[in-house]
């Protein structure tokens, strides 16, 4: 165990070459190592061995889906889930001596990475109007500013309360509930910034908002795509799933940007052959595609995929499953024959023959998944993009048939379960009509507010309180400098957190820091001890229990202070039993599954071992969109394009990092040592633009209104990014997206494709901390 | 730029179709090398296939199923027993006609397996159950697999299964369950607008 830094870690990057593949010896040596910086071998091992098993911790890491039960390793994490959990079981506490000692403006310049590690939070914090310090608050004395300030609102819909997706269901259930009964909908989620274009593109055409594809699903098919995802960094257990597809046989064909290691080669730690072996190879075949050129990748398929059929009618598409169970196929292959392949060389980066090899291998492929993360849909087309991949697996047939499907790969560990729960902006009325027959109060039916317009509207003073349930919305949010405008605009920032991180820093006139349990703390109540519930990116929804002692004993849980806030603020409106609520978890879930369709015995269902998978209209054969019927798209054409001198950029998290939070400065995997602030560039590129590597340059971005943003002082690495291309990292970056750059339909922030130069400095050669 | 790796690839067995007289494609029975057993139920043959349908019971009187998962409609895991030791796989439903026949596959390429079991209405009003499988195994149990001695192994296991299965069902009388939808192509057909199982959370995740 070590002691938190007291400076900033020096900033001296050194570049190795990129590595070939992902895990092995080295992921498990990281994750002791990190694990024993934070916290007792003893916690450690406790943590470790009940993540992810029946009745233990769900990993808050991500939400890939666990093995049935009985088929789980003793070790069921992965690197990062294991360096997560014990970030969270960190010995470090930060005590109001810590606030005394730092003010805000002093924190407010610090760095993600040296916030997080000064350790967990034990006790409620305020800092009053004019105060540069946080101070000690009583819990009731906390509540009631923040319940004051709530009622004295001229409107519910001054107020926005936000959630990240470690929220337990039923926290979800009661902060929506909560914010209902107060009278908004204003509940902006991290689902608005992450996969929101996925959930449009699903509901509009199968009529599900939700992944069609379980982990058995994986195993069995013939052909898996992974498209704008790197499973080696962001969710490394995916790649079990994908080394026992290779092992039954799959091809795996990988689209990126950026050859990520986890993408090429596994070696798994818990196998011999992972450990001195030469691992399992992934992708068969990589697709080196420019961000952004997926669309065109997948409508060149899909013509590819009729022009087959043309030449031999009856072989390559799906007409009996196209005929019965979809519409508006005859206007999508109209219109996908007009797919003009120079375009699609610009727009991918990508020759005819790499297309049509795999199209080949998708002839030959009976069961075929296609998985995708944010590459895709933090895209302006994100929405189109998706609703072309559902396209593609339309003319085969490939949904709602054993190894085939759609999968959204998630990265938030219950960011599905609270949307499942009610935590969004636009809920359809047979949801609010439930919770009208089951609570007796009249939920407001105007749409509230997603990320993006909360930002908006906090800047422009239409919002006044902003409550947030977990995260980091600050460095979540793009548009950095804008998101810490609108949160300074505020009359008081709440939040309900672990771990101090920059949205404490960046705040309200009035702050309140809440300090709640984590995952792997022990959560007593009234009624004994709790345990709560998440459904994964695979609709499994199962309990999560932590074995550790609280971090400090003035610790609330999430379920308690939201409890409590509504008791203050409600003051007995709706007649809804919250302290009943708050002492015995079972009674929230009851109401659940009055309320949200599918969770039906919720209490009896969830304590099975392994809990119980919700199931997918898809599978059932059913598709409950608007039309009845799975629906064809036709996705207009897009080529992404830079300017001369320009480049396309996408925004990255390194290897050592979950979420906003940096663990160190490194990303081995990409070869990038002792420093963040790098940008990844083809050396083709770095020729065309004058510049070598170790240069040192602002990324200045370039907005369609002809407003500028500037990451300053970044030094340039020659990397094999798709030509064309720039990679910086997340959240260090964000400052580059502008508020308007959003994806159509889903208003998610498109922080892919963002359109940048490099301008060259000389007089710096440090850079700026946070 | 693409990397590639086109060495030996899996290519999987393209499915046996036929088109019967009502338009539809269906799945062809399984001809040639199989093992075919039937044995004849004294219970009606609603009784026995919606019996049938019931995977989870198999436990009950199968002496090698060990435990069936059923993950969704067409798809089950097997979990099969001998002394210690224990196999799992998964299979696929493809074709699923209520009161008439079903139809399955091993999910896993290596090893190998289809399988179909009818139901015809006998004249005593029982049912007469067949039962076809085909294995396909790999490797050195290739070489076994093709002696008159496994056939005759796998033969007497079927049958012995079915047996178990005719007691079970006499034996309880009626059905402990059903699951009356109809499977093609691996795909679930409903002519009910909003079957149970469709009715959970439809709105968009993000």
């Amino acid at each position: 165990m070590h002691n938190p830094p007291d400076e900033e870690p020096e900033n001296t990057l050194s570049v190795s070459p990129p590595k070939k593949w992902a895990a092995g010896v080295p992921a498990v040596v990281h994750a002791l190592g990190y694990s024993l910086e934070q916290t007792s071998p003893r916690k450690t091992g406790v943590d470790l061995l009940t993540m992810n098993q029946v009745g233990g911790i769900d990993c808050p890491g991500c939400a890939w889906a666990d093995p049935a039960p009985g088929r789980r390793h003793r070790n069921e994490y992965c690197e990062n889930g294991a360096k997560h959990i014990n970030d969270e079981a960190t010995t470090r506490r930060i005590t109001a001596d810590f606030f005394r000692e730092h003010s805000v403006s002093d924190l407010a310049v610090r760095s993600d990475m040296w916030l997080n590690q000064q350790g967990r939070l034990t006790e409620p914090m305020i800092k009053r109007p004019g105060s540069e310090h946080y101070e000690p608050v009583s819990w009731n004395d906390a509540l009631g500013v923040l319940a004051q300030e709530l009622t004295a609102l001229d409107s519910p819909d001054e107020a926005v309360f936000y959630t990240s997706g470690r929220a337990s269901n039923e926290a979800a259930f009661v902060l929506q509930l909560f914010a209902r009964v107060f009278g908004t909908n204003n509940l902006p989620d991290c689902s608005n910034m992450c996969h929101e274009s996925s959930g449009f593109a699903l509901s509009e055409t199968l009529g599900t908002g939700k992944g069609t594809v379980s982990l058995d699903d994986l195993h069995h098919a013939d052909l898996i795509f992974l498209v704008g995802q790197n499973p080696g960094s962001n969710h490394p257990r995916q790649l079990t799933a994908l080394e026992e597809a290779k092992r039954n046989g799959a091809r795996i064909v990988a689209v990126n940007p950026l050859p990520e290691a986890g993408l090429r080669r596994f070696k798994n730690p818990q196998k011999p052959s992972g450990i001195v072996g030469r691992g399992t190879q992934i992708a068969d075949r990589f697709l080196h595609i420019k961000p952004g050129g997926d669309l065109a990748l997948f409508q060149a398929l899909n013509r590819l995929l009729l022009e087959a059929e043309d030449a031999r009618p009856g072989t390559v598409l799906d007409h009996d499953f196209i005929d019965a169970h979809t519409t508006g196929f005859e206007e999508f292959a109209q219109h996908a024959r007009t797919v003009d392949w120079d375009d699609v060389r610009t727009a991918t980066g990508l020759t005819r023959e790499e297309i049509e090899k795999v199209r080949d291998e998708v002839l030959k492929s009976e069961r075929v998944i296609v998985c995708w993360a944010m590459g895709i849909t933090q895209h302006k087309h994100g929405v189109p993009t998706v609703r072309e991949f559902v396209n593609f697996l339309m003319l085969r047939g490939n949904l709602g048939r054993a190894g085939t499907g759609a999968c959204p790969v998630r990265g938030h560990s219950n960011v599905q379960g609270d949307r499942t729960m009610g935590i969004w902006e636009q809920m359809p009325d047979t949801f609010l009509d439930a919770l009208q027959k089951e609570f007796g109060f009249d939920p407001p039916r105007p749409h509230g507010l997603d990320s993006v317009n909360s930002i908006k509207a906090m800047r422009e003073g239409r919002v006044k309180v902003f409550l947030a349930l977990a995260g980091n919305f600050v460095r979540a949010a793009p548009d950095s400098e804008a998101t810490e405008e609108a949160m300074r605009s505020c009359r008081l920032t709440a939040h309900i957190s672990t771990k101090l991180n920059r949205s404490h820093t960046v705040c309200g006139d009035t702050a309140l820091i809440l300090p709640t349990l984590g995952r792997t703390e022990r959560d007593v109540q009234a009624d004994g001890e709790q345990f709560v519930t998440v459904e994964n990116s695979m609709s499994e929804v199962h309990t999560s229990q932590g074995r550790l002692e609280p971090a400090s004993p003035l610790l609330l849980s999430e379920v308690a202070i939201l409890c409590r806030l509504a008791r203050r603020t409600l003051d007995g409106e709706a007649d809804i039993p919250w302290e009943t609520f708050e002492g015995d978890y079972g009674t929230i879930r009851d109401r659940i599954s009055r309320v949200v369709p599918g969770f039906h015995d919720f209490n009896a269902r969830v304590t099975r071992p392994g809990g119980f998978q919700l199931p997918n209209p898809v599978n059932e054969g059913v598709f409950k969109n608007k039309v009845g019927k799975a629906l064809f798209t036709c996705n207009e054409h897009v080529v992404p394009r830079a300017p001369e001198g320009h480049l396309l950029l996408q925004t990255l998290r390194s290897h050592d990092q979950w979420n906003t939070v940096p663990y160190t400065n490194n990303d081995r995997y990409r070869g990038i040592h002792g420093s963040r602030h790098v940008v990844l560039v083809n050396p083709a590129d770095l020729t065309e633009l004058g510049l070598a590597q170790g240069d040192h340059v602002d990324l200045v971005s370039v907005w369609a209104d002809g407003s500028e943003r500037r990451a300053e002082n970044f030094e340039v690495v020659p990397y094999p990014a798709a030509k064309g291309s720039a990679a910086a990292y997340y959240p260090e970056t964000n400052v580059l997206v502008p508020l308007d750059s959003v994806a159509d339909i889903s208003n998610q922030p498109a922080s892919k494709g963002i359109v940048v130069r490099l301008e060259p400095v000389l007089d710096r050669t440090q850079p700026t901390s946070a | 730029m693409a990397h590639e790796d086109d060495a030996q690839q899996a290519v999987p067995t393209a499915p046996r179709m036929r088109t019967d007289g009502d338009g539809v494609t269906r799945r062809r029975p399984l001809r040639g090398q199989h093992v075919e057993e039937t044995v004849e139920v004294d219970v009606p043959v609603r009784t026995a296939y919606n019996q049938w349908t019931q995977f989870k019971t198999f436990p009950r009187f199968s002496t090698v199923v060990r435990d069936v998962e059923q993950l969704r409609p067409t798809v089950t895991a097997w979990t099969l027993g001998y002394g210690p030791l224990r196999h799992r796989f998964a299979i696929e439903i493809v074709e699923q006609d209520p009161d008439s026949y079903l139809a399955w596959r091993g999910l896993e390429q290596k090893p190998s397996h289809q399988g179909e079991v009818e139901f015809m209405p006998t004249e005593s009003g029982g049912t007469a159950i067949t039962v076809r499988m085909l294995l396909q195994p790999q490797g050195a149990a290739k070489i076994v697999a093709r002696s008159s001695g496994a056939a005759r192994l796998t033969a007497r296991s079927v049958r012995g299964e079915l047996m178990k299965f005719k007691q079970f069902i006499e034996g309880l009388g009626q059905e402990g369950g059903a699951w009356r939808g109809t499977i093609r192509n691996g795909r679930v057909q409903h002519d009910h607008p909003e079957p149970p199982r469709s009715r959970v959370a439809q709105w968009p995740v993000g």
